[in-house]
């Protein structure tokens, strides 16, 4: 066990009493302010699409997409990760504020008006704001994935080609 | 451009609304999948993402379903309080999903680690069990299969013929079979006493020095010949091969050796060369001795019609004399050599071996009582009557007897035995042994005796023809002369004659 040391007992006690003479503000909880929360989410978005990307991997380098069940599980991950894609510029477009302005006069008739300009920029954040487009095939493919396992698992076939 | 919102709420709610049943269908089927086999990591994986998706549906599809209810209920400033929690929530779902997707992987590889040893930890608890169940059994069945082997070797080393025997380096002897004791004359017992040495039975030691050099080098010898020594002083000539085992962590070395007593093989070869030898002498004393008969027959038929015209007691008479006895002496070796050739005419008949041998005794017994030898008579009653040549085969034991004789000097036994031996597919041979109890034949001079003219006594006392002779007259009756001698304990000749059909005879 290596035992690291900084400063002797003489330089411990220097070091506290200059402290107490020439005491300095101290901010021990930092404040967490507004874009802080957009950037956690973003940060999660990448790192499930990242995750995601490992999984389709992982099931490549087995060979396991031979099998029809974890070949939809595959397809269930890359929907995953296009979605995360479609939100993360969609959070983005909408976290400018210099785009579009939004109406909602009513929920039936609330419209998007784009900055002149921008107007192509606009258009892709209305795009991506359809984001289940992807999403929900993602989990249709991953409920199909299980379907399709279940049913390989009472042949008793899916835990050779997982092992 | 307007770009309306609605068709992005119709999406957001239907879509939410199949994100929530499509998550909680997916923890129905990855529930029922643990189930099946609930050790599985895979299918926990697979639950826990499920679950993960749920929340994350919830969080995200109410969120999406309640802000457009509560929109279009005018109430906005309570999506405003419910969207941190609902976008927090979905930042918490997104990075369990990512989790648990990263730590599987890590956790697969332990899986498959621990699904191995489970594996290998089962196999071995089964095997375990097995021994368990069967010990007393496998050991039994172990112990019959060493037994087996055990004796199987043991019949190997007991019931060979020729010797086997297991030294130390130093050639201290560990083991030896009885054949290998009887070869060396050892007494049962000495070898486990741990006294004695395969070196020390071999005749040149530097023999031993070189068979353990070549077994430390090539860790084997094959075929090598080797002269031993038996405890009694007999030499026998073996054919021996050794092979090393080195244990290199005990440090020790062990020697196997297998011997074959080839003394009688080479005595064989020997007499095979001997007889190849005496063949030729045959022939070329054969055509002397016809070339030289002719004008000896002449120097002597006029030699005595000299004699007849002088007168007795002149010089001239007394000079014939000498030439007719010195011709004569040379006629008589003439017709050994032709005898011994094989050129002279037999003539066989049925006769009894006995009355045979018991003529020669008759004549030779007075010569040997003068001497003090015994005479002693082994006579098979077995033994057959034999097709031969009465005069030639006396001749043959005159010699033999004559020669045992002058072994002895004086003072000692001359033992004739015969003894009918019948062999398969023949009618059987008759051997008739001829021991003295003499000075006994020097090995040099073995391979020598039958040569004609080759003597040991001194000049005047012999021709050296006798044995060539007997050889000879032998050989013509299709039968063989054998001899085995001990310097200072005496030798043993044995004619061997073969028993013959008259009619097979005279053919």
């Amino acid at each position: 066990m290596m035992r690291c040391r900084i400063f002797g007992v003489g330089g411990s006690a220097a070091f506290l009493l200059a402290g107490l003479l020439f005491p300095l503000p101290a901010f021990a909880v930092q404040v967490h302010a507004e874009p802080e929360g957009l950037y956690v989410h973003q940060m999660a978005h990448a790192f499930f699409a990242f995750s995601m990307g490992i999984l389709i991997y992982w099931l490549r380098e087995r060979r396991l997409t031979a099998h029809k069940g974890w070949r939809r599980l595959q397809y269930a991950a890359l929907f995953f990760i296009l979605w995360n894609v479609d939100t993360f510029i969609n959070h983005h477009l909408e976290a400018r504020g210099d785009l579009f302005e939004i109406a909602t006069p009513g929920v039936f008739t609330a419209w998007i008006s784009p900055n002149p300009g921008v107007e192509w920029v606009a258009l892709v954040f209305y795009v991506t704001k359809m984001d289940h487009l992807l999403c929900v095939p993602a989990i249709v493919f991953l409920f199909s994935s299980l379907h399709h396992l279940l049913r390989s698992a009472d042949g008793g076939r899916v835990e050779d080609e997982a092992s | 451009m307007i770009l309306p919102m609605l068709p992005i709420w119709i999406i957001d709610f239907a879509g939410s609304s199949l994100m929530i049943l499509f998550s909680f269908l997916c923890v129905h089927h990855a529930t029922k999948l643990r189930k099946r086999d609930e050790d599985n990591i895979i299918w926990t994986y697979l639950i826990w993402v499920s679950y993960a998706l749920v929340g994350f549906a919830i969080s995200r599809g109410v969120g999406h379903i309640a802000k457009i209810l509560l929109m279009m209920a005018g109430r906005r400033e309570t999506w405003d309080i419910l969207r941190p929690f609902s976008g927090g929530m979905n930042t918490l779902m997104f990075a369990l999903v990512g989790s648990t997707t990263l730590f599987f992987k890590r956790v697969w590889r332990v899986y498959q680690q621990m699904a191995q040893d489970k594996a290998a930890l089962e196999q071995a608890h089964e095997k375990l069990l097995y021994l368990n169940r069967n010990l007393e059994d496998l050991v039994a069945e172990r112990s019959r299969e060493l037994v087996r082997s055990e004796t199987k070797y043991r019949r190997i080393f007991e019931a060979s013929r020729d010797m086997i025997a297991i030294t130390a380096g130093t050639g201290k002897l560990l083991d030896m079979n009885p054949a290998g004791k009887r070869m060396l004359g050892i007494e049962d017992g000495a070898v486990d006493q741990g006294e004695l040495r395969l070196p020390d039975f071999f005749a040149r030691p530097e023999d031993w020095e070189g068979l353990r050099e070549q077994l430390q080098r090539h860790c084997y010898v094959n075929d090598a010949e080797i002269d031993l020594v038996t405890r009694d002083g007999k030499e026998l000539s073996v054919l021996l091969s050794a092979s090393a085992e080195c244990e290199i962590g005990e440090k020790t070395e062990t020697f196997h050796f297998v011997a074959k007593d080839i003394s009688q093989r080479k005595a064989m070869q020997q007499q095979l060369l001997q007889a190849d030898k005496l063949a030729s002498i045959g022939q070329l004393a054969a055509g002397i001795a016809h070339e030289i008969n002719n004008p000896l027959s002449i120097i002597l038929g006029y030699t005595q019609l000299l004699i007849r015209d002088e007168p007795e007691r002149s010089e001239k008479y007394a000079d014939l004399r000498t030439i007719e006895k010195h011709a004569r002496t040379c006629k008589i070796i003439v017709e050994d050599l032709l005898s011994f050739s094989r050129t002279t005419h037999t003539r066989k008949e049925t006769a009894s071996l006995h009355d045979t041998i018991d003529e020669v005794l008759n004549v030779v017994r007075h010569h040997l009582d003068l001497d003090r030898v015994n005479l002693v008579k082994e006579f098979d009653p077995d033994v057959p009557s034999l097709v031969l040549d009465r005069n030639k085969i006396k001749q043959v034991f005159m010699n033999l007897i004559m020669n045992a004789k002058q072994a002895i000097a004086k003072e000692g036994e001359i033992r004739i035995r015969t003894r009918y031996v019948p062999t398969e597919g023949t009618e059987g041979v008759v051997h008739v042994d001829v021991e003295d109890t003499g000075c006994g034949i020097q090995p040099k001079d073995l391979s020598r005796i039958f040569d004609p003219f080759f003597t040991t006594k001194s000049t005047g006392e012999g021709t050296g023809l006798g044995l060539s002779v007997s050889y000879g007259i032998v050989k013509n009756h299709g039968g063989d002369i054998l001899v085995q001698s001990e310097p200072g304990k005496g030798s043993t000749f044995t004619v061997v004659l073969p028993v013959t059909a008259e009619d097979e005879a005279f053919s």
